[in-house]
């Protein structure tokens, strides 16, 4: 056998390896509920994830949020498969991670036609304002984020307004238009908070047009108070992230109520 | 000792399509004072939540006075009656996300002025944190 058949052939007995052991955390979680499996069948594949994400850097937004949404749909590609399905984890999965991150740009709705170099800079800021509120211990001004991405504070207002851009439509509806269920309702548990509300009645709708992740967001953010970045750190999203979703949440529910 | 003072004044219209030039200017004048890219994010989203409420026709009046580590905003008048309501006193109640909450979360303080025309003033305070 030559060196090339004999790598080939240790490639493929590591992939059905693999394979089996994905078939066995998809079977202790779907049919045991052991939400372990769960976990470790994200951890494995999130190289998968981050590949895919690459193809889709330099297009105005930040890889690590671009990793944050493609997550999701591995997420719900581990959580929607069945069993019986011949196919490989990774083979199902990749459809639903590049399907989530296409409706991510989608829904980001860039209302205006943007410059290339302002969208370069909103991707760039994520991690700019990451770094220096590690570096301070606090959220960094304008003139330090300039500083830091050797630009002017004017352009760092104007990436910003860029990054705020966003369609009404809620992250967690999909494509056809019906609301889907967020993965990440792990981050949230039981509904607690707002819908313990007097006014649960009225709010319970537009509530409900918001995935777990965001309602609890904005729970963390007025209700127990946390300030963007400590929201960031739990929610494991880039502050500008969280920024977006908190704006993004409440118009979504001012929309619904004013049906 | 007299805190100095700058002013800028704004008139809007409150048609949704203007907002997004709103936030930018509100944004720079908070640059202007050193504010931290959340406390500057804090005081867009205050202002944006309030105008999203004020109805979509007609302009309504800005008014920024910059201090050394503080905006002060007025914005108004506003008719919308719903909004007065919203921000009405009253014990807030847990569990419910309404305006009162918002601004109470995200500006220092806040407060409401009634104009000669029957509408409200907005008052919002936003403090600079320490660096």
């Amino acid at each position: 056998m030559s060196t090339n058949q004999s790598a080939n052939s240790r490639r493929s007995v590591n992939s059905e390896r693999a394979r089996e052991e994905d078939r066995e955390l998809l079977r202790r979680y779907h049919h045991d509920g052991d939400t372990g499996a769960r976990e470790k069948l994200i951890q494995r594949h999130l190289p998968l994830v981050r590949s895919l994400a690459r193809r889709y850097a330099g297009r105005g937004e930040a890889l690590e949020d671009i990793e944050q949404v493609g997550a999701i749909g591995l997420i719900k590609a581990i959580d929607r498969f069945e069993l019986e399905r011949e196919v490989s984890l990774a083979t199902y999965a990749t459809p639903n991670v590049v399907g989530e991150i296409k409706r991510h740009f989608r829904d980001k709705g860039w209302a205006i036609r943007v410059p290339r170099a302002l969208q370069e800079l909103n991707a760039s800021m994520s991690g700019a304002i990451e770094r220096l509120t590690g570096r301070l211990g606090r959220s960094p001004s304008i003139a330090e984020i300039a500083e830091e991405l050797k630009t002017s504070p004017e352009e760092v207002l104007e990436a910003m307004e860029v990054g705020s851009a966003y369609s009404t439509v809620s992250l967690s509806t999909g494509p056809s238009g019906e609301d889907e269920l967020d993965p990440l309702e792990t981050i949230g548990g039981e509904d607690a908070g707002f819908e313990r509300s007097e006014d649960r009645a009225a709010l319970q709708p537009a509530l409900e047009r918001l995935a777990p992740r965001e309602r609890e967001i904005l729970r963390m953010r007025f209700e127990e108070g946390l300030p963007q970045t400590q929201i960031a750190q739990r929610v494991g999203l880039s502050q500008m992230h969280v920024s977006r979703l908190i704006r993004k949440s409440l118009a979504v529910m001012r929309e619904e109520l004013l049906r | 000792m007299n805190e100095h003072q700058e002013r800028i004044d704004l008139e809007a219209p409150l048609s949704g399509d203007f907002q997004a030039v709103v936030r930018l200017i509100v944004g720079g004048i908070a640059e202007g004072v050193d504010f931290a890219f959340e406390e500057i994010d804090d005081l867009q989203l205050a202002v944006e939540r309030l105008l999203a409420e004020a109805g979509t026709t007609g302009t309504v009046c800005l008014s920024f006075e910059v201090g050394q580590n503080r905006i002060r905003a007025r914005i108004g008048p506003l008719s919308e009656a719903k909004v007065a309501e919203a921000l009405k006193d009253g014990e807030l109640i847990p569990g419910q996300l309404t305006l009162r909450r918002i601004l109470g979360t995200v500006v220092d303080s806040f407060g409401v002025d009634h104009a000669a025309d029957g509408g409200i003033v907005v008052r919002l305070e936003k403090l600079k944190g320490p660096a």
